[in-house]
C-alpha cells in the first residue's frame, strides 16, 4: 500500500468496487436521498463484483428516473414557491403539522419549531425514519423511512425555503484523511458512539445509536445539525473537510473485515467475557465430562 | 572401616554397603527379581509405593472387532490432526509465496482477512484432535485398572527424631546462653535488612512538590485551542455544541489533566443556567468551560446530551448537569466538574482567565489542603 | 555394587542399558516409580485445576513469543505501518509494536489473540477450580495451605491480567490505567505517595509501561511458577482428596495410576486446552487495539470496561453511592476508595481465611480426605451461592451500559437494579440454596429408607393403587431400608442399580450391538439386576404399608 489513503487518492471510475463513489459524485446533482441509500450495505457489494455491477446499473436507472421525473426540480428559482416546495408543504400539512404546527412554528410540549433547522436536519430525521414519531418517548428510534426519497426531497425543499438553515453538503463525503478522521472520531464521537460507532447507552434510556446502518449523508447531517441529544458540530467547529474525514473513517472501518476472526460486535471485554465462558469454558467442561465418562 | 580412614591419598572405603544400607534390595536379590515376570514386578513395585491394584479391566481383545474399530478411530483422529497441522503450516508458510499474501490490506477482505482465522481453525483443530486421540486411546485401548493407594499420617518417630536433631543443633550453638551474640545478631539483621531495602527509596518521590495534582497548564491569558492547535472565536460553535479544548502550550493536547470541554449553551439552557456560587462570571456569554476529567476516577467525561444538559461519564456513569455548574446528579461522583474561567482576548479568541481554582480530576486525601 | 555382564537383572536391550547408565548417575528409578504409581481419583472435577495449569503453560509459550516484538516504551512515534487508518498518527512505541505484532508479523495476530484468550481462560479455570474446592470442602485440614496458595494465585492472575491488558497503551487500556491511577490516589494518607512511587510522578508519565512490562513478564510469572510448583508439591505430598464411595476411606485414594491411564488423559487435556485457546485465538477477534486507537488522556469510548475478571470491581464502583468521607482537618476519603480497595480487600481476605473461619465455627479440626457433597453442608453451600450471587450482580453491573444499550434498558434503571439486587439477591440465594440442599438431603434419606420408585403401579386387593418401591438393601419388618447415608450419591433411578440393562456404550452414538450386550449380561451375572432378578418387589415403601399383607407372588 503506497498511499496514505486509498479511499480518497485512488482514481474513481471503473470497476465494481467504485460503485459507491459514483454515487457520491451524483450527490452534487442534488439527489442526496437516493445517493445515500446506495451506500447502505456497500460492504457486501464490494465483495461481489457482479452484484456491484448490477447495483451500479440500478443506480444509473434511478438517477435517470429522478432526473426525468416531473416532480423533481431543484432549480433555485426565488420567484415563487417551486413545485417541490408546494409538494413538500402538502406533505408537511398531512404528516407533520400535528406536532410541528402551522408554518413550521412548532407546538409547545409536542414538537419544536422547524424554522431555521435547514434541509440537513430534515434529511437526517426523515431519512433515518426518526420522523414522523410514532409516540413521544425518551428518544425517537430509527426505523424504516416513511417517505420516499422523492418526498424527502420535497420536504427538504419546503423547510429550507422557510427559514433556511444548514444545507446538504455536496461532493464526495469521503474526501478526507482517514487517520485524521480516526483521531477526530475518537476525540468527538467515540465517547458516545463507542470506538468504531457500535453505539452506546446514555442516561435514562437514551442512547447514542450504532452507526452500522448509517450512510455517509446521515452521518454528515447528524454532525451538522445535532439531532436530539447529540451536540451540534457546526462548520466552524468541525470544518466540512474534517467532517468528511470522519465520515471516511467511520465508513472505511465499518466496511473493513476483521483480520482476527469473528468480531463479536467490536465492543471489547463484555463480549469477550461472554465468549470465554459460553464457548471456551463450556467446551472444556464438555471435554472433561467426556474424559470422565466410562468408555 | 569408617570414613575417618579415608584420608587424602588413601584408596577410601572398600566397595561394600554400610551397615545402614537396606530396603527392598535386601528383600529381593537380583536373582529372585530376574525370575519374576514383568507384571508381577510392576505390582511388586506398586506395593512398595503403597499402591494396590484392585481390579484390571483388560482392554479390548487383541484382534477383536472392538479393538480394530478403536484402533481405526484413534488412527483416524491422529491422522486428521496431522492433516490439519500440515494444512496450517502450508497456509502459514505458503501465504505470499504460492498463496495470496497474508499481509493485511484494508481495501480487500480476501485472503488476508481469513489468514489468521484459518491458522487458528486448523491449528486449534489439530491440537484438539491430538488431545481427543490421546483420550480415545486411553479410554478404548488401554486396560482400565482400579488402584488404591494408602495415605499415611505423619510419623511420630520422624517427628521425635527430627526434633532431637534440631534442638540438639541449637543447643550446641549455645545461642540461648550467649546473649551478646544474639543481640548483635538482631542488631545486624535489622541493619542489613534496611540496607537491602534501601534502594527501593529511589522509587519514592514527593507528590506535594509544586502541587502537580492541583495545577494544570491553564493560566491567565492562555488561549483555548483545538486538538490541532487552532484558537476558537465565540462565533465558531453552534448553540448546543461541545468542543474539547486544550491550553495553548507545548504538548497541551497530550496533558492528562488539561483537557477542557467548551460548551455553548442553547438559549433555553441559558435561561435556567445556575452556576456555582462565586463562579457566576466564569462563563462567557452562552459559553461555559468545564474540566473534561471526571472528579470520580479521572475518565474523560464528554457524553454530552444537549437536550437534557447532562454530561455522562462512560466509565462509571456519573452524570453532571451543565446548567447547575456541572453538579453530579447521578452515579458515584461526588464533586462538580471544575469550571475554567474564560474570556475573550484582544484578537477575539477565547482565553483562560486563570488556572482552575480547584484541583481537577479524582479526589485524594489532602486535596482540600493544598 | 560391582556388576558383571553375567549378573542377573542386567539389562540386555540398548534402552535398558541407557536407563541403567542414567540411574547409575542420578538414582532416579525409585522416585520415578513412586511418581508413576501415584494414584489419581477418576472424577471429572479433579481436572479443573489442570485446565488452569495448562492454560498457564500456553500463556508462557505465547507470551515469550510476544516479547520478541513488543517494545515496552512510552516513546512517542509516528505510525508508518500496514494498518492504513492509523498511518501518520502519533502513538507510543508500545502501541506501535502491538500494531506491528498484529499486522506485520506473520502469525503475530494469532499469537496475540491466543495469549489473550488463554489469559481469560486461565482466570476462569482458576475460579471454577476454586469453586469445586470450596463446595466439596476440599480446603479443610490438612489442605489450608494449598487453599491459601490458590487464593494467592488467583490474586496474582488478576495482576498478570491487568498488567497485560494495560501494556499495549491503547485507548481502552489507557482508560483502565487512568482509573487505576485514581484508585491509587484514593488511598487515604499515602495515596499520592504510592501513586508517585508507582508512576514515578503524575499520571501518566514515561515509566509505567516499562514497569508493568517487567512485572508482567518476570516478577509475577516467577512468583506464579514458584507457587504452582509449591501447590503441586503439597498436593503430591498430601495426596488427593476423593468423593466418598465404595472402598474409599480417609486413608486411601482410589483411582488410576499416573502411568499410563492418567497420563494419557492429562496429556490429552493439555492438547485440548491448547487447541481451544488456539481455535479461539484464530477464530474470535479479541482486543482489536487497532480499532481502539492509541491512548490519549482527552479521549474515551463509551462502554470502556476491564476484562471480565476485573469487571466486578468496575461494577462495584458504578453501584457505590457518592459518599465522600470528609474528615476533620480537611482530609478526605473519596467514594472511590471503598468499592475498589476496601471491598476487594475484604472479599479476598474472607476468601483466604474461609478455612480458618469454618474451622472456628464448626470446631471441626480433624483431618479430612473425603470430600463432602454440597447438599450435606447446606450452610457452606448457601454461603457460597450467596457469594456467587453477590459477585454476579457486580459482574453484570460492570457491563450494565452494554446491557442497557443492547437490550434497550435505561442505564439509570440498570444502576438502581444493581444497587437493590446487591442487597436483596444474596440473602435470597442463601435461603433458596439452603432449602434446596435440605430437600435433596431429605430425598436421599427417603430413597435409602423406602427404596427407589420403580414406576410400577400395582392395585392392591382392596382397590388401593401403590407404586412399588425397590429397596436398596435389606429391610426391616416395616419394609424400611437399613442403609445409612454415607455421603456418597444415592441412586435415584432404577437404571442406576441395574434395573434396566446396562447402558449401551458410546458417547455420541452406540458402539456396540444391544443384542450382544444382553447376551453378555446373561452370561456374567453381576450387578444388582442379575443377582436380584427374582427379588420380590414388595411394598410401596411407605410407612403405612408396614402392616399390610404381602401380595401373592406372580
Amino acid at each position: 500500500m503506497s498511499t496514505t489513503n486509498p479511499q480518497s487518492d485512488a482514481p474513481s471510475g471503473e470497476g465494481a468496487p467504485r460503485g459507491p463513489r459514483r454515487w457520491s459524485r451524483r450527490v452534487a446533482d442534488g439527489s442526496p436521498a437516493a445517493a445515500a441509500r446506495a451506500r447502505r450495505r456497500s460492504k457486501q457489494r464490494r465483495r461481489v463484483a457482479n452484484v456491484a455491477g448490477l447495483m451500479a446499473a440500478l443506480v444509473l436507472t434511478g438517477t435517470l428516473y429522478s432526473a426525468l421525473s416531473p416532480a423533481y426540480a431543484t432549480d433555485e428559482s426565488n420567484t415563487s414557491e417551486s413545485s417541490a416546495e408546494a409538494a413538500g408543504r402538502e406533505l408537511y400539512e398531512r404528516s407533520c403539522i400535528t406536532c410541528h404546527g402551522e408554518n413550521l412554528e412548532g407546538v409547545p410540549t409536542r414538537g419544536p419549531s422547524l424554522i431555521g433547522v435547514g434541509e440537513a436536519a430534515v434529511y437526517f430525521q426523515v431519512h433515518t425514519g426518526r420522523m414522523p414519531l410514532v409516540r413521544q418517548e425518551a428518544q425517537g428510534p430509527d426505523k424504516p423511512a416513511v417517505f420516499s426519497d422523492e418526498e424527502i426531497d420535497q420536504l427538504m425543499a419546503y423547510v429550507q425555503a422557510n427559514g433556511g438553515g444548514p444545507t446538504l453538503p455536496s461532493g464526495d463525503l469521503r474526501e478526507g484523511d482517514l487517520t485524521e478522521g480516526g483521531e477526530l472520531f475518537r476525540l468527538n464521537c467515540a465517547s458516545c458512539h463507542n470506538f468504531v460507532g457500535e453505539g452506546g447507552a446514555l442516561s435514562s434510556g437514551k442512547r447514542a445509536p450504532s452507526l452500522e446502518d448509517a450512510n455517509d449523508l446521515e452521518i454528515y447531517t447528524a454532525m451538522l445539525t445535532g439531532p436530539e441529544n447529540m451536540p451540534v458540530f457546526g462548520d466552524n467547529q468541525l470544518t466540512p473537510e474534517e467532517k468528511r474525514s470522519i465520515v471516511n473513517y467511520v465508513q472505511t472501518v465499518k466496511e473493513q473485515a476483521d483480520p482476527g476472526g469473528f468480531g463479536v460486535g467490536r465492543i471489547g471485554p463484555v463480549a469477550e467475557g461472554v465468549v470465554i465462558w459460553v464457548v471456551g469454558v463450556a467446551a472444556l467442561l464438555f471435554g472433561i465430562f467426556w474424559m470422565g465418562s466410562k468408555a | 572401616m569408617t570414613t575417618r580412614e579415608s584420608a587424602p591419598g588413601s584408596t577410601g572405603g572398600a566397595d561394600v554397603p554400610g551397615p545402614l544400607h537396606g530396603g527392598p534390595d535386601d528383600d529381593y536379590t537380583p536373582e529372585q527379581l530376574a525370575t519374576m515376570p514383568r507384571e508381577e514386578l510392576d505390582l511388586l513395585g506398586a506395593r512398595y509405593d503403597d499402591v494396590q491394584v484392585l481390579h484390571v479391566d483388560p482392554g479390548p481383545e487383541p484382534g477383536s472387532a472392538v479393538e480394530r474399530q478403536a484402533v481405526r478411530q484413534v488412527a483416524l483422529t491422529f491422522g486428521l490432526a496431522g492433516l490439519a497441522a500440515f494444512a496450517a503450516f502450508v497456509i502459514y508458510a505458503g501465504s505470499g509465496w504460492f498463496l495470496p499474501d497474508w499481509q493485511w490490506t484494508i481495501t480487500e477482505g480476501g485472503w488476508s482477512a481469513v489468514f489468521t482465522p484459518m491458522i487458528g481453525a486448523l491449528g486449534g483443530l489439530a491440537l484438539i484432535l491430538v488431545g481427543v486421540g490421546m483420550v480415545l486411546y486411553t479410554k478404548k485401548l488401554l486396560p482400565h485398572e482400579t488402584a488404591v493407594q494408602d495415605k499415611h499420617d505423619g510419623s511420630h518417630f520422624d517427628r521425635v527424631t527430627t526434633g532431637a536433631t534440631l534442638v540438639g543443633g541449637l543447643h550446641n550453638s549455645g545461642l540461648a546462653r550467649r546473649k551478646l551474640i544474639t543481640r548483635s545478631l538482631v542488631f545486624m539483621g535489622s541493619g542489613i535488612g534496611l540496607m537491602l531495602l534501601m534502594p527501593l527509596g529511589g522509587l519514592i518521590r514527593n507528590p506535594n512538590t509544586g502541587d502537580p495534582l492541583g495545577t494544570t497548564s491553564w493560566a491567565e491569558g492562555v488561549r483555548l485551542v483545538r486538538d490541532d492547535g487552532s484558537p476558537i472565536r465565540p462565533g465558531d460553535q453552534q448553540p448546543g455544541s461541545l468542543e474539547t479544548v486544550f491550553p495553548a502550550v507545548a504538548g497541551g493536547n497530550r496533558e492528562s489533566d488539561a483537557a477542557t470541554m467548551l460548551i455553548r449553551l442553547r438559549p433555553e439552557q441559558v435561561t435556567v443556567d445556575r452556576p456555582r456560587t462565586g463562579q457566576e462570571d466564569f462563563g462567557y456569554g452562552d459559553y461555559v468551560a468545564y474540566s473534561k476529567i471526571c472528579t470520580h476516577a479521572g475518565c474523560p467525561v464528554s457524553l454530552y446530551e444537549q437536550e437534557t444538559s447532562r454530561i455522562l461519564c462512560p466509565c462509571h456513569q456519573s452524570q453532571f448537569d451543565v446548567t447547575q455548574g456541572a453538579k453530579p446528579v447521578f452515579g458515584p461522583a461526588t464533586r462538580p466538574l471544575p469550571q475554567l474561567p474564560i474570556t475573550v482576548d484582544d484578537e477575539g479568541y477565547f482565553v483562560a482567565r486563570s488556572d482552575y481554582i480547584e484541583a481537577v480530576g479524582p479526589t485524594y486525601w489532602n486535596r482540600e489542603r493544598i | 555394587m560391582a556388576r558383571t555382564a553375567t549378573a542377573p537383572g542386567v539389562p540386555t536391550t540398548r534402552l535398558g542399558k541407557a536407563a541403567l547408565e542414567v540411574d547409575d548417575r542420578l538414582i532416579v528409578a525409585g522416585p520415578l516409580r513412586r511418581t508413576l504409581n501415584k494414584v489419581f481419583p477418576d472424577h471429572w472435577s479433579f481436572l479443573l485445576g489442570e485446565i488452569a495449569l495448562y492454560s498457564f503453560i500456553v500463556l508462557l509459550l505465547s507470551g515469550t513469543y510476544l516479547t520478541f516484538f513488543f517494545d515496552a516504551s512510552m516513546r512517542e512515534v509516528v505510525y508508518e505501518g500496514t494498518y492504513a487508518p492509523l498511518r501518520g498518527a502519533e502513538m507510543s512505541a508500545a502501541y506501535e509494536s502491538t500494531l506491528y505484532i498484529s499486522f506485520d508479523v506473520r502469525g503475530g495476530l494469532f499469537m496475540r489473540q491466543l495469549h489473550h484468550w488463554a489469559a481469560l481462560l486461565f482466570v476462569a479455570s482458576i475460579v471454577i477450580h476454586l469453586l469445586r474446592i470450596f463446595f466439596t470442602g476440599a480446603f479443610r485440614r490438612p489442605r489450608e495451605t494449598n487453599w491459601l496458595i490458590g487464593v494467592a494465585l488467583l490474586v496474582l492472575s488478576f495482576a498478570m491480567g491487568f498488567t497485560g491488558y494495560s501494556m499495549p497503551d491503547d485507548l481502552l487500556s489507557g482508560t483502565g490505567l487512568r482509573i487505576v491511577s485514581a484508585i491509587i490516589l484514593a488511598i487515604p494518607v499515602v495515596g499520592t505517595w504510592v501513586h508517585w512511587a508507582v508512576f514515578n510522578g503524575d499520571y501518566v508519565g514515561e515509566f509505567i509501561v516499562g514497569r508493568m512490562y517487567i512485572v508482567h513478564v518476570l516478577i509475577v510469572p516467577a512468583i506464579i511458577l514458584a507457587l504452582i510448583a509449591l501447590h503441586l508439591l503439597i498436593l503430591v505430598k498430601q495426596k488427593h482428596t476423593q468423593f466418598p464411595g465404595p472402598g474409599r476411606t480417609e486413608h486411601n485414594v482410589v483411582g488410576n495410576r499416573l502411568f499410563p491411564a492418567f497420563a494419557g488423559k492429562a496429556g490429552g487435556l493439555f492438547f485440548i486446552v491448547f487447541g481451544v485457546c488456539a481455535a479461539l485465538g484464530g477464530l474470535v477477534q479479541i482486543n482489536p487495539v487497532w480499532l481502539w486507537g492509541p491512548y490519549n488522556p482527552a479521549q474515551v469510548s463509551a462502554a470502556s470496561q476491564p476484562d471480565w475478571y476485573v469487571m466486578f470491581l468496575d461494577g462495584s464502583t458504578r453501584l457505590f453511592p457518592a459518599w465522600d468521607l470528609n474528615l476533620p482537618g480537611n482530609y478526605q476519603i473519596p467514594a472511590l476508595f471503598w468499592p475498589t480497595v476496601v471491598l476487594p480487600g475484604i472479599l479476598f481476605t474472607l476468601l483466604a481465611l474461609y478455612p480458618m473461619i469454618e474451622r472456628k465455627l464448626t470446631r471441626d479440626t480433624a483431618s479430612h480426605h473425603l470430600l463432602q457433597r454440597p447438599r450435606d453442608v447446606p450452610v457452606r453451600t448457601s454461603l457460597g451461592m450467596m457469594a456467587i450471587t453477590f459477585y454476579v450482580v457486580l459482574l453484570i453491573s460492570g457491563g450494565n451500559d452494554v446491557i442497557a444499550e443492547k437490550f434497550d434498558i435505561s442505564l439509570n434503571a440498570m444502576t438502581w437494579a444493581g444497587r437493590i439486587g446487591l442487597v436483596i439477591l444474596p440473602p435470597l440465594a442463601y435461603v433458596f440454596t439452603y432449602r434446596i440442599c435440605l430437600g435433596l438431603q431429605k430425598h436421599d434419606r427417603e430413597v435409602l429408607e423406602h427404596g427407589l420408585e420403580t414406576g410400577v403401579i400395582r392395585r392392591l386387593p382392596h382397590g388401593e393403587f401403590i407404586e412399588v418401591h425397590q429397596p436398596l438393601g435389606p429391610v426391616d419388618e416395616h419394609g424400611h431400608g437399613q442403609l445409612a447415608y454415607g455421603g456418597a450419591p444415592v441412586p435415584k433411578r432404577m437404571n442406576q442399580v441395574g434395573g434396566a440393562r446396562r447402558a449401551i456404550r458410546g458417547f455420541f452414538k452406540p458402539i456396540e450391538e444391544p443384542a450382544q450386550v444382553e447376551l453378555e449380561q446373561r452370561q456374567d451375572e453381576h450387578g444388582l439386576a442379575a443377582a436380584e432378578a427374582d427379588r420380590e418387589l414388595t411394598t410401596s415403601g411407605r410407612p403405612s404399608d408396614g402392616g399390610r399383607p404381602q401380595e401373592p407372588r406372580d
